[in-house]
């Protein structure tokens, strides 16, 4: 006890000092957390994702539309299930920064691909009874405070309506979803293709193409083997397409940010470097100023393996604050970050491992921060220690 | 309370003046009151025994002989002055006596135990159980209260957290700080200081008490207090006491004078009126 209290006061001999390297060393982990759980979000949807949906798009690029003629040929291959149209809408909802997916798509065939989408509010039926009619994530509702019945004007930017560039494109909204799985974000907008096709055709004379189709293939078939004969039948055009399965397609959009893990990493481990650093220069300069009080304690008869103990125990207790800091930092704003990053990074979690992992960091962080203080206070004499002015 | 703490289980010795049980060193002659170091190795109630002693230290390349080949005997219960000029080992030989240091060559034993073959930790638990040490400087934990610094030695006995507390108090109360055990030490006078530093080397009942210039830092009537309670504490409760002085006026108060000079022991003067 009496360790314990000398620990807490040494500590507390420089407040602001230790006040600061603490608040560094929870700031670190923190970060390591949020990184770190970028990073798990990202791989968990991915993982996520694996199931027996497969996604059509463009060979050359996700920009590239493809016949809605090929729906029918894909649908005839054996293996092949379901297959429904997915096209990127890309409007505005009131201002740019509103950013959400909007998708159109073949409702029945879209519901019956995700089984992971709940209906929470309205009905899936009032969704495919009209064409204006969208299924709204959650996500959605709660950060624009939409309900059910509202009526939602979306921009087209990509795809403008007939009436004019300045003129939206109105939905109401008919169901609400929660996702059960953390590979389908709770921010879709999903509304009918007939309406969006026949609205753009109607603006531009012609039938839009396909942004990518999606395929439910049988469960016993070969996902690799329908892949191939896909890729296959339109090699000769009018576009060549690329089958992926679905864990594949999210992972396209991960690399487009870079190799994100080694960014995280490197940033993560500067910034533990650097805290590193810190947390060693504040345990030097305390184990400086208590040269005497170890000489003092070995002179009472206290042992070296007592003082090696009781000098790591200070670094690990300065870090060890910080660390529960940082975590309870990260998790009390998980709910914030998962709200502010919901368009780019849904589901965005602060998992038990990241936890764990942030401890151990702590702990190793503690460790190295108090082993030569430690060493050090272990290995002077008692003579010596007493000498220091 | 444990056996093995006196004034634990002899709260009253407070007011008894009980004298404790010592054996006598033979009375002086008249008018030869100053006795050969080698006289002293006829004694059979030893507490402290150096035998052929040298320590030497480097300083800028230079190898500084402190302690010369010292014999020196002490014997248990009484209450020693060490003199000397500046330089000539003192405290050198407080610390090799107190197991903080080690001699070049040379056996010390105290209570018993000849520190040159015990390691770090036998060595340390050692200095637990049988010496206390007063400083110069006091050197209490600034960190902790009077009554903290007194219990920390305490920590390392198999006592229980009441009695700790209680033998805090009562070292507290035989130095006469039972009212101020709640300050830190920067809230003290250097004489108070010094009470505290007293309570802490006696708390866990020691054999030995180390005094290194008890008085150096302290005023004509601190220092005079704590003369006193060193008194007290060899009469009543049976202490070998080895205080470093330069000052003759706390030299007087001990039974012995030792004189040390160029790592060398001079003589010993018996101080009957001690």
């Amino acid at each position: 006890m009496d360790f314990l209290t000398l620990t807490r006061r040494n500590l507390w001999r420089h407040p602001l000092r230790t006040t600061l390297t603490c608040g560094a060393i929870a700031m670190a982990v923190f970060l390591v957390c949020t990184l770190r759980s970028l990073v798990t979000t990202l791989d968990n949807s991915a993982v996520a994702s694996r199931n027996e949906r497969l996604w059509v798009q463009s060979a050359v690029s996700l920009f590239v539309s493809l016949p809605q003629s090929y729906q029918a040929k894909i649908e005839a291959i054996d293996g092949v299930d379901l297959v429904c149209k997915w096209q990127w809408f890309g409007g505005i909802y009131i201002e740019p920064k509103n950013f959400f997916g909007q998708f159109a798509v073949d409702p029945e065939k879209a519901l019956s691909l995700y089984p992971e989408l709940t209906v929470t509010e309205g009905s899936k039926e009032a969704f495919l009874g009209s064409r204006q009619m969208v299924l709204v994530g959650q996500g959605l509702v709660d950060r624009f405070g939409w309900k059910l019945g509202d009526k939602v004007p979306i921009m087209g930017t990509i795809f403008p309506h007939p009436d004019g560039a300045d003129t939206p494109w109105e939905f109401e909204i008919a169901a609400i979803y929660q996702s059960s799985k953390p590979n389908v974000d709770n921010q879709m907008f999903l509304f009918h293709w007939d309406y969006f096709a026949e609205t753009v055709e109607t603006a531009s004379g012609t039938a839009p193409d396909v942004g990518t189709y999606v395929v439910r293939t049988h469960p016993a078939s070969d996902q690799s083997a329908i892949m191939r004969e896909i890729d296959t039948m339109f090699e000769n055009g009018p576009q060549r397409v690329q089958a992926t399965t679905e864990s594949e397609f999210q992972a396209q959009f991960v690399s487009m940010y870079g190799n994100v893990g080694f960014f995280v990493s490197a940033i993560g481990g500067a910034v533990l470097l650097a805290i590193l650093l810190a947390a060693l220069n504040t345990m030097l300069m305390s184990a400086r100023e208590q040269t005497r009080d170890v000489g003092i304690l070995k002179a009472l008869g206290f042992s070296d393996g007592r003082l090696f103990a009781y000098m790591l125990g200070q670094s690990f207790a300065l870090c060890l604050v910080g660390g529960a800091i940082g975590v309870s930092l990260a998790l009390l704003l998980e709910k914030g970050i998962s709200k502010a990053f919901a368009a780019m990074l849904p589901n965005y979690a602060v998992i038990p491992q990241t936890i764990v992992l942030a401890v151990g960091i702590t702990f190793v962080i503690g460790l190295l921060a108090g082993i030569l203080p430690a060493l050090r206070a272990r290995a002077i004499l008692p003579v010596t220690a007493l000498s220091d002015r | 309370m444990g056996s093995r703490y006196s004034y634990a289980k002899a709260e009253s010795a407070l007011d008894s003046r009980a004298s404790p049980a010592r054996s006598v060193i033979p009375p002086a002659a008249p008018g030869a009151n100053c006795a050969p170091a080698r006289i002293l190795f006829a004694m059979s109630n030893s507490m402290i025994i150096c035998k052929d002693v040298s320590k030497s230290y480097q300083r800028g390349g230079e190898t500084l002989s402190v302690l010369d080949h010292l014999d020196l005997e002490m014997e248990a219960g009484r209450f020693y002055a060490l003199m000397g000029p500046s330089g000539s080992g003192k405290t050198t030989l407080l610390n090799l006596i107190g197991g903080l240091d080690r001699p070049d060559s040379g056996e010390v034993t105290v209570a018993g135990a000849p520190l040159s073959k015990l390691g770090s930790g036998p060595l340390a638990s050692w200095r637990a159980a049988n010496v206390g040490f007063v400083f110069q400087g006091f050197n209490l934990i600034p960190v902790l209260s009077a009554f903290e610094n007194v219990r920390l030695p305490l920590t390392l006995t198999p006592l229980s957290k009441a009695e700790r507390k209680k033998h805090a108090e009562l070292a507290l109360s035989i130095v006469g700080m039972s009212d101020r055990m709640d300050h830190r030490p920067s809230q003290l006078s250097g004489g108070q200081e010094q009470r505290v530093a007293i309570a802490r080397a006696i708390a866990s009942d020691p054999k030995v008490l180390l005094c290194d210039e008890p008085t150096g830092d302290l005023d004509r009537e601190s220092a005079d207090q704590v003369m006193d309670l060193l008194v007290r504490l060899g009469k009543e409760f049976g202490k070998t006491i080895l205080m470093v002085t330069h000052d003759p006026a706390a030299a007087a108060r001990a039974e012995r004078i030792v004189h040390l000079d160029k790592g060398k022991l001079g003589h010993i003067e018996s101080n009957v009126g001690a």
